[in-house]
């Protein structure tokens, strides 16, 4: 199973629009491929036809779209399945997918499926002088970072978080478009799904231009946190402290197993800064950065520090604002 | 029901420390913990016992110095606990990781459920409950923060996902990843911790294991290492005040008008609620 | 008076012996005294005589399990113990019924979590035990504890060892015992944490280990006395210590040394203090006059509040309600303050980190401005040794 078949990106459709994070992946897919002298190709599995046109503007050289009606959902087996068959029909040589939980879900299985090696939640990936595809990812404990290869299997199988790679703009030029039309029928399906309740709230941190971020010193009061973020039109994030302290959900989790966030401001409220999570707000235009302990990591991750209780502090800050 | 409980033991973050000259990674004097969504696994699946019967077993792959966390399981409830430990296992990535887990399980007869955490605090990346599946030929369900027995063979799993929350019906055998904090863990019972310092812990080594001598530890790793470099920091300003929360509120409210913030559009009348657990 | 909802309540007997052999339940005669003077009474909240009769009702019967209301709001400020007239222990009995809750699950949201805390990195606060020392930073010589044959060991506790503010009560109590020419040493990163958390959830089989690595700790150090600076601690260690120790409060040690001579208060005069005595140091311990003696050596003029002594309200902070979002701290802190401001003293000193943690946290609820302090930092103040 040996290339070059090209570097493929898995495009994860949901309802009527593509997950950012596989529009991402497509971004920075391109200089890979280009690096390392191969086609790009976007791979969707979709219900209708429509959809994979959509993604025939974000720079790929071909796009191949799996249609049919039972593709409205996600289901391990089937997905599997479809792609496994496509790999080994292609061949390609880097098969990237996005981290989402299906991403991950797929991207975990399928790896085994293929016996080939995957380099999960990268930060960033290049093609070294060897012509091998680099990912980075964060070394246990931050300050460092892993660069991993797969040297023999094939495809190397790459998964990216949400928001580490910038988001592109659709453009004028529109990939070659295939379509294919596999059979799947009801026995195909490894799941039934029983039910589907949508969430009331889908923030997304990482297209958050402004945070607020909790960590151990909010008590868990995240009232004032929630104020200040609408006063300040951004949304509240907390610290793996927090979450696991089940002040808040686990979905707010910044840092290194939570989300990755660039924000152009981010006020950070009793964290003492642990590596852990300043990897995900590092990136951050601007921190403000609020804590009783002079002596708290966060003040070396931040531009202004503030020693002090954040609780009349924020409250303040909250009706200073409310003035303006 | 025989369910198996794959649990990991990880350092504890804020005490790894990154020497940047080698580029290594400290863990001298690192204290070390079972990864906190494995043991929301392990509350899952004792809970499932509670109302369904059945035996749960732990099973861990890692060093002899991992034995001592495998009592804490045994003191929470676990019915008993096996190692897979061998030189031979170690430097595995998730390929490996997830082969000697099933082979782990295998070894076991089988389970009707596996279940994991879905990630591991030291820079996990969820991918080993998918492939233990894969390996196994189970059924899967990630990212779980509910589970249900609604009848002979079937497993209902809630998945919680970016947009929702989904219930799905799959078939057992399966395999189950689920999320940090979906549960409380029961805390240990110290009777039982007096009585699990004794308890004997199934050490089983790579030929005892059986399988491909070729699918395990580096051998078995697709993936390798191949350097290692500093993550270099955007500068900072580094400014720290000490004021008042007056005079610290009306400084920051300075350095906010200077960003653009509040943005000049008023935000809509009441904030949302709060997303909390 | 139960509804027409409520489950059929089931003696058992088996039940009724164990609470008869770990506490002193038989002796209650439901006379109520408890319920009536416990803080926590009003609106029907916490029903103390109603636990310690609930106690002997069993759930071997599914559907039967009396529920037990406001077990886990209680502070174990022990005011009931003060009141009963039988001499109950009411404390304990509150504990037994906790330790009943976990060995059945069942237990409130929040705590599972805490404890696990305190099992897997040695304290409440979810602190490394590597950042232990940390409140050592600027001390030096004896004060930082550098005695090494010293006999006496300065017990920090986690909340002195972690809590900023707390940590300055630390560097008073050090200093002060320097400069009282008292040899001690600090177990530093070694230190374990008491246990008074889950000793008061009714985790006893923590306590007791906790309790035993600190009594082998201590007995390798040869340690003869061991001096506390949280009245929690202090209780916890009297209770768990093997009887060789002696264990005092830093306020008794200080007491001491002040009327032997060997501290010398003169610097630095304190204005118009009120005294709030915590209840693991006053009510459960009888400790009330040496922290006075110390305000006033230190020119406190001392105004007493309505409830004192024996009688003093609690800060809401015991019991395990340190580290829960639970209404009971912030009522109590709440009226506590009121109560302290109007003695009219501008200063609210107390002897316990969780009190003062508590009344910090319900100053910024009221108007005008009430200092709250530490003994020690006031001490420390006036023996020009400042914090």
């Amino acid at each position: 199973m040996t290339g070059p078949g090209g570097v493929w990106v898995y495009a994860e459709r949901r309802g009527t629009a593509f997950r950012p994070v596989s529009l991402e992946i497509l971004g920075r897919a391109r200089g890979v491929a280009d690096a390392l002298g191969e086609r790009l190709v976007a791979l969707t599995a979709v219900p209708a036809e429509g959809a994979v046109h959509d993604l025939a503007r974000f720079g790929a050289d071909e796009v191949v779209g799996l249609v049919h009606p039972l593709l409205d959902r996600y289901d391990t087996r089937v997905h599997t399945d479809l792609l496994e068959r496509e790999v080994r029909a292609g061949a390609p040589s880097v098969l990237f997918l996005g981290a989402s939980r299906d991403g991950q879900d797929l991207a975990g299985r399928l790896a085994v499926r293929l016996r080939t090696g995957l380099t999960a939640h990268v930060t960033s990936v290049e093609v070294d002088p060897g012509h091998r595809l680099v990912g980075w990812v964060p070394g246990f404990g931050g300050g460092i970072e892993a660069g991993i290869v797969c040297p023999d299997r094939r495809p190397a199988i790459v998964t990216v978080r949400p928001g580490v790679f910038p988001l592109p703009a659709a453009g004028a030029a529109r990939s070659a478009v295939r379509l294919v039309r596999p059979t799947i029928e009801a026995g195909s399906f490894g799941s039934r799904r029983v039910a589907f309740e949508p969430k009331g709230d889908t923030t997304d941190l990482t297209r958050s231009d402004v945070l607020v971020v909790g960590g151990r010193g909010t008590d868990g009061e995240f009232g004032r946190l929630q104020q200040l973020a609408h006063r300040l039109g951004g949304e509240v994030g907390a610290t793996r402290v927090a979450t696991d302290a089940g002040w808040i959900d686990r979905d707010r989790m910044i840092g290194q197993t939570g989300v990755v966030t660039h924000p152009k401001v981010a006020v950070i409220l009793g964290a003492s800064g642990a590596v852990q999570f300043t990897v995900g707000i590092e990136k951050a235009g601007f921190v403000i950065a609020v804590n009783r302990d002079p002596d708290a990591p966060i003040f070396d991750a931040a531009d202004l520090g503030v020693v002090g209780d954040l609780a009349p502090i924020v409250d303040r800050l909250v009706k200073v604002l409310e003035g303006a | 029901m025989r369910t198996v409980v794959c649990l990991k033991v990880v350092p504890r973050p804020e005490e790894v420390r990154v020497d940047t000259e080698t580029k290594t990674l400290d863990r001298s004097g690192v204290r070390s913990v079972v990864n906190p969504s494995d043991l929301t696994a392990l509350e899952i699946a004792l809970a499932l016992r509670d109302r369904h019967g059945g035996r749960v077993t732990v099973l861990s792959m890692g060093p002899p110095s991992f034995v001592p966390y495998l009592r804490v399981a045994l003191a929470v409830g676990a019915d008993d606990a096996v190692l897979l430990s061998d030189r031979a296992f170690g430097g595995a990535d998730t390929l490996a990781t997830s082969y000697t887990l099933a082979q782990g399980v295998r070894a076991l007869g089988g389970a009707e459920l596996v279940v994991c955490g879905d990630e591991s605090s030291d820079g996990g990346t969820s991918q080993v409950p998918p492939g233990l599946a894969e390996w196994l030929g189970y059924a899967q369900a990630t990212y779980v923060d509910r589970l249900e027995l609604p009848g002979p063979g079937t497993l209902r799993a809630r998945r919680v996902l970016e947009d929702g929350t989904e219930t799905l019906d799959v078939p057992l055998p399966a395999v189950v990843s689920v999320l940090g904090g979906a549960s409380e863990v029961r805390f240990l019972d110290y009777d039982r911790w007096a009585a699990a310092q004794e308890a004997t812990v199934n050490v089983i080594d790579a030929s005892a294991l059986g399988g491909d001598p070729g699918a395990i530890g580096l051998k078995g790793s697709p993936t390798v290492v191949a350097g290692l470099r500093e993550v270099r920091k955007p500068g900072r300003r580094h400014e720290v005040i000490r004021l008042e929360p007056e005079a610290a509120a009306t400084r920051i409210a300075e350095e906010l008008r200077r960003l653009g913030l509040p943005p000049r559009e008023a935000p809509s009348p009441a904030p949302p609620d709060a997303p909390t657990t | 008076m139960p509804g027409p909802e409520a489950k059929p309540l089931r003696w058992d007997d088996g039940l009724w012996e164990e609470l008869a052999r770990s506490t002193d339940a038989p002796l209650c005669y439901q006379c109520g005294s408890c319920t009536a003077t416990c803080p926590l009474a009003e609106g029907g909240k916490l029903n103390v005589r109603q636990l310690v009769r609930l106690g002997g009702f069993g759930d071997g019967v599914k559907g039967s399990g009396p529920e037990l209301p406001g077990l886990w709001s209680c502070t174990t400020c022990a005011q009931c113990n003060a009141g009963c007239p039988r001499g109950v222990d009411v404390v304990e009995v509150i504990r037994y019924l906790r330790a009943r809750g976990w060995r059945r699950n069942d237990v409130p949201p929040g705590l599972r979590p805490l404890l696990w805390a305190e099992f897997q990195d040695g304290n409440p606060y979810r602190m490394p035990p590597s950042q232990r020392a940390t409140w050592t930073r600027g001390l030096s010589g004896a004060a930082a504890g550098s005695t090494d044959g010293a006999t006496t060991v300065l017990y920090v506790g986690c909340t002195s060892s972690y809590d900023p503010r707390a940590q300055r009560t630390a560097r008073a109590v050090a200093r002060l015992l320097a400069a009282a020419g008292v040899p001690f040493r600090l177990l530093g990163n070694e230190e374990l944490c008491c246990g008074e958390t889950p000793r008061a959830l009714g985790v006893d089989g923590m306590f007791r280990e906790l309790s035993a690595r600190t009594s082998e700790q201590l007995r390798k150090l040869g340690t003869s006395r061991v001096v506390t600076i949280s009245p929690h601690c202090f209780d916890a260690l009297r209770a768990g210590l093997s009887r060789e120790v002696e264990v005092l409060h830093y306020s008794q040690l200080l007491d001491e040394l002040l009327s032997s001579g060997k501290l010398k208060v003169g610097g630095e005069r304190a204005g118009t203090v009120t005294y709030h005595d915590p209840c693991y140091l006053g009510r459960h311990h009888g400790v009330y006059d040496p922290p006075r003696r110390l305000l006033e050596s230190a020119g406190a003029k001392l105004v007493e509040m309505p409830r004192s002594r024996r009688w003093a309200l609690c800060c809401g902070g015991g019991g395990g309600n340190m580290w829960r979002e639970s209404e009971a701290e912030g009522r109590l802190a709440d009226a506590r303050v009121v109560e302290a401001k109007g003695t009219g003293a501008p200063v609210l000193a107390t002897s316990c980190p969780f009190c003062v943690t508590c009344f910090q946290g319900a100053e910024g609820a009221g108007k005008g401005r009430l200092e709250i302090v530490d003994v020690a930092e006031v001490v420390a103040r006036a023996a020009g040794v400042p914090g």
